[in-house]
């Protein structure tokens, strides 16, 4: 096994009592002493910070950046942006997946355009090396490539309060944060910079990123590696009265799985990406039959779309199973019609009769006065036939047997898209 | 994860090495978890108990908690038959993770009272604990 990385917030995590364990080859906080239950709901209701600094950062510059990243990632670059689908501009970002020719996921990434030439890559932990090196042997001239590594600290804040406590320690704020659109970052560290430097108000230099894990609203910050403690510390006071709550894996995993988000190399993976919940990701023309360009593993997708389904689901209370080798979906003649990629439990919502409800649900649209969750497990299977929102199956670890409802979505309400001009 | 010193082991119950605490109760025995099994779990959020009447022997499953990390079944300390169940863990599971003494999950009859003798003293399930 790797030896066990640890981020710049190690000791920090280990002083606050965090349940620490292995997630990739990083020892990483699972709950701090709140607990993961107040830590998800404060993410919904208040805010959180998150260490994210095991996230890996890919930086491309040159003239050659623009078509080796059209070539390697799923979304085209030059028609992602806006109701227009105009080319991703300088400042803005793009979520999206890197595919082998065989059209399965080697990771998925958000891609930013700092400059004119420059982008900057963000994928998953431990993951740099493999992209940077994938990306070299696909590069062209005219481009240069550096895998950020260990030269980064970064760390989420997500909440509906999370540019109203990002004001409080930013230099400035009012025009940082003003237009700050969601998908659009500011700023720079090191060599990855945009035209409008932000600071903190310690001077520190950052990149800001309207973008998250949680399908929540908020903001990732990256800055220097040594800066990660201090900066983590001055948020984490300046949220004090906002009932900002350190957050560690397990709220991480339950939000944005109930926000319909997919973990990489569980949820997508060494298997076609097809017939999911994330073929938003893919260059759909205006008809949504063809691809607006050629990318590594399109002519896959085209020609084999395979027989595999990936589908949301949400539970009818907070049962779940743990995924295994074992984990197994049925239908209802009992019969196994595929397996589970994720099953947690999203503990802001419930149902209120049919309808999922969840914490943030403003009351005319259903949440009761004295609703008081008890959490729905939610997560993603992987069956053998496309099967209708609404439909039920069973999932089961051979101990025992969940019924569970196919969704198009999850938890209802989330903050993510809300225009930042009515939150803070 | 609390260290073992910040940990509530009262010398009242006795411990399973499966982290069960049982308690005599004038005639039955009151079954929980410890202040150890709680930690580690993390938030309980779900509690499946067994039917009233139920008859377990002592090692048998006889519930599930639902943490936010897992599914973890529960053992019977002592064998006996279930003559109630707490009620208040099917509103309010985090009872365990406030308080894991006050919130016993089954109250059985036991079918041999030397079986609870054999369960380990708090001062022998920290031992434990200790490795």
């Amino acid at each position: 096994m790797d030896q066990l990385r640890m981020t710049p917030l190690h000791q920090w995590h280990l002083g606050q009592g965090a349940n620490m364990a292995r997630f990739g080859s990083y020892d990483m906080p699972l709950w701090y002493p709140a607990g993961a239950r107040a830590e998800h709901l404060a993410v919904i209701e208040a805010a959180g910070i998150f260490d994210t600094s095991h996230m890996a950062v890919i930086g491309l510059d040159g003239d050659g950046a623009r078509d080796l990243l059209q070539r390697c990632f799923t979304k085209d670059l030059d028609r992602c942006q806006g109701r227009d689908k105009g080319p991703l501009a300088i400042g803005r970002c793009v979520y999206g997946v890197f595919l082998a020719a065989a059209g399965a996921v080697i990771d998925d990434a958000i891609v930013y355009r700092l400059a004119e030439t420059a982008w900057m890559v963000v994928v998953n932990a431990g993951m740099g090396p493999v992209v940077a090196g994938h990306l070299e042997s696909q590069g062209g001239s005219g481009v240069r490539i550096s895998d950020c590594g260990d030269q980064l600290g970064k760390m989420d804040i997500q909440g509906p309060l999370a540019a109203r406590i990002l004001a409080k320690v930013l230099h400035d704020p009012g025009p940082v944060l003003a237009d700050m659109v969601y998908f659009s970052c500011k700023g720079g560290f090191g060599e990855l910079q945009t035209p409008v430097p932000v600071r903190l108000n310690d001077g520190t230099p950052l990149l800001l990123s309207r973008t998250g894990y949680t399908g929540e609203f908020g903001f990732e910050l990256f800055v220097a590696a040594d800066r990660i403690v201090p900066l983590w510390q001055t948020v984490l006071a300046a949220g004090e009265e906002f009932g900002l709550l350190p957050c560690g894996l397990a709220a991480r995993d339950s939000l944005r799985t109930g926000a319909v988000l997919p973990l990489s190399h569980q949820d997508i993976g060494p298997w076609p990406f097809v017939n999911n919940p994330w073929l938003f990701t893919l260059p759909w023309d205006g008809g949504g039959t063809a691809f607006t360009k050629e990318f590594i593993g399109a002519s896959a997708l085209r020609d084999d779309p395979g027989d595999a389904y990936t589908l949301p689901f949400a539970g009818f209370d907070p049962r779940k199973i743990t995924v295994g080798k074992d984990t197994f979906v049925t239908d209802r003649q009992g019969d196994t019609i595929g397996q589970v990629l994720t099953c947690a439990t999203d503990m802001a919502i419930d149902r209120v009769g049919e309808v999922i409800v969840s914490v943030a649900t403003p009351p005319a649209e259903g949440r009761p006065a004295d609703f008081r969750p008890r959490g729905l497990s939610c997560g993603f299977i992987k069956v053998n036939r496309p099967l209708a929102a609404g439909a039920t199956v069973s999932i089961t670890d051979g101990r025992r047997q969940i019924r569970v409802e196919i969704r198009t979505d999850i938890r209802p309400h989330r903050s993510a898209r809300h225009p930042i001009t009515s939150m803070l | 994860m609390k260290d073992l010193s910040e940990l509530d082991f009262p010398e009242t119950v006795r411990y399973t090495e499966d982290h069960e605490w049982a308690a005599v109760d004038g005639e039955t025995v009151r079954i929980g978890v410890s202040d150890y099994a709680q930690d580690q779990l993390g938030d309980i959020v779900y509690v499946e108990m067994p039917e009233i009447g139920d008859i377990f022997e002592k090692g048998d499953e006889f519930g599930t908690l639902e943490s936010v990390k897992a599914v973890s079944e529960i053992y019977m300390p002592v064998g006996g038959e279930v003559v109630a169940v707490n009620e208040a863990l099917v509103d309010t599971p985090e009872l365990i993770n406030q308080d894991p003494y006050g919130a016993w999950i089954v109250e059985i009859r036991v079918t041999d009272v030397g079986e609870y003798d054999e369960l380990m003293s708090a001062e022998d399930y920290l031992e434990m604990l200790r490795g």
